[in-house]
């Protein structure tokens, strides 16, 4: 791999002084060294959550109508999650923040309830029990995702 | 225990303990990271192509057939999408994601093997 691919901005912004037309200033690439691991990892999330939800909302909505609109409403997350942290700019930066931020609202509102409400979420979801199912990566992931995107903030100098 | 299932489950062990040495030591992916994730894709296709016959002489799935079906499918995608991921910018980092498809595709044979049994719905 020596040469970079044409239109493929994420790789001509890592280079300082590569990207003269850039419309939002300064734009380091967040989908570098460890931010790949984090939108990998983002990205399988979003994968499973989708396929998740789909199965749940295609086959047996009706059992447990909440559950199974909240596996969708993380799967969405998921997904925007993923894009916006993949994409430069500053606008995808704070869709990130957004988005991320969601994630743990929703793992520590949703394990919480899940265990001292176990009525109202009769089905698992990703989030269930601080996402338990998962191995509890759904807890660790917008931790280091907020952290990472602290690091990468925009007009931040990079290393 | 389907012995399909115990080859698989070594595979992408192996393969993910691989990556995730080669990145501790600092390495970009290399030959032995790529090889390995070329692997456990390798494995799948195996399985998959032993899947269909177990379903069609009378081995089928005891589970959700789509679901099964659905997650092969998904997991075929998992190596070659961190393959492509992982060599767009070589670094230690893209290692770690390799290292992830190993382990997404462990889970996901889990999983398989589980809907195969007819263990438990989602």
């Amino acid at each position: 791999m020596t040469g970079i691919p044409d239109g493929d901005e994420s790789a001509t912004r890592r280079y300082p002084g590569a990207s003269a037309s850039d419309t939002d200033g300064v734009a380091p690439s967040r989908a570098t060294g460890p931010g790949r691991l984090l939108i990998a990892v983002y990205g399988v999330f979003a994968l499973a959550a989708s396929a998740r939800a789909g199965f749940q909302i295609a086959t047996k909505f009706s059992e447990a109508p909440v559950a199974y609109l909240l596996s969708a409403v993380a799967a969405v997350v998921y997904i925007v999650a993923t894009v916006s942290l993949a994409r430069p700019g500053t606008r995808a930066y704070r869709i990130s923040v957004v988005a991320v931020t969601t994630e743990l609202v929703g793992v520590i509102a949703v394990g919480l309830l899940s265990i001292f409400d176990a009525q109202a979420f009769p089905s698992e979801t990703v989030w269930s029990a601080f996402g338990r199912g998962y191995g509890f990566v759904p807890l660790i992931l917008p931790v280091l995702g907020l952290i990472w995107l602290r690091r990468n903030r925009p007009g931040r100098s990079r290393i | 225990m389907d012995p399909f299932f115990l080859i698989g489950v070594v595979v992408s062990a192996v393969s993910a303990a691989l990556c995730i040495g080669a990145a501790v030591l600092r390495q970009p992916p290399n030959d032995i990271t790529i090889l390995s994730t070329a692997a456990v894709e390798l494995f799948l296709l195996a399985y998959a192509v032993g899947a269909v016959i177990r379903q069609s002489t009378g081995d089928p799935v005891l589970g959700e057939g789509w679901e099964f079906w659905g997650y092969l499918l998904t997991a075929l995608l998992v190596p070659v999408g961190a393959f492509w991921w992982a060599i767009l910018e070589r670094t230690r980092w893209s290692n770690f994601v390799l290292a992830a498809a190993g382990l997404t595709v462990f889970v996901m044979l889990y999983r398989m093997e589980q809907i195969w049994d007819g263990v438990a719905g989602l």
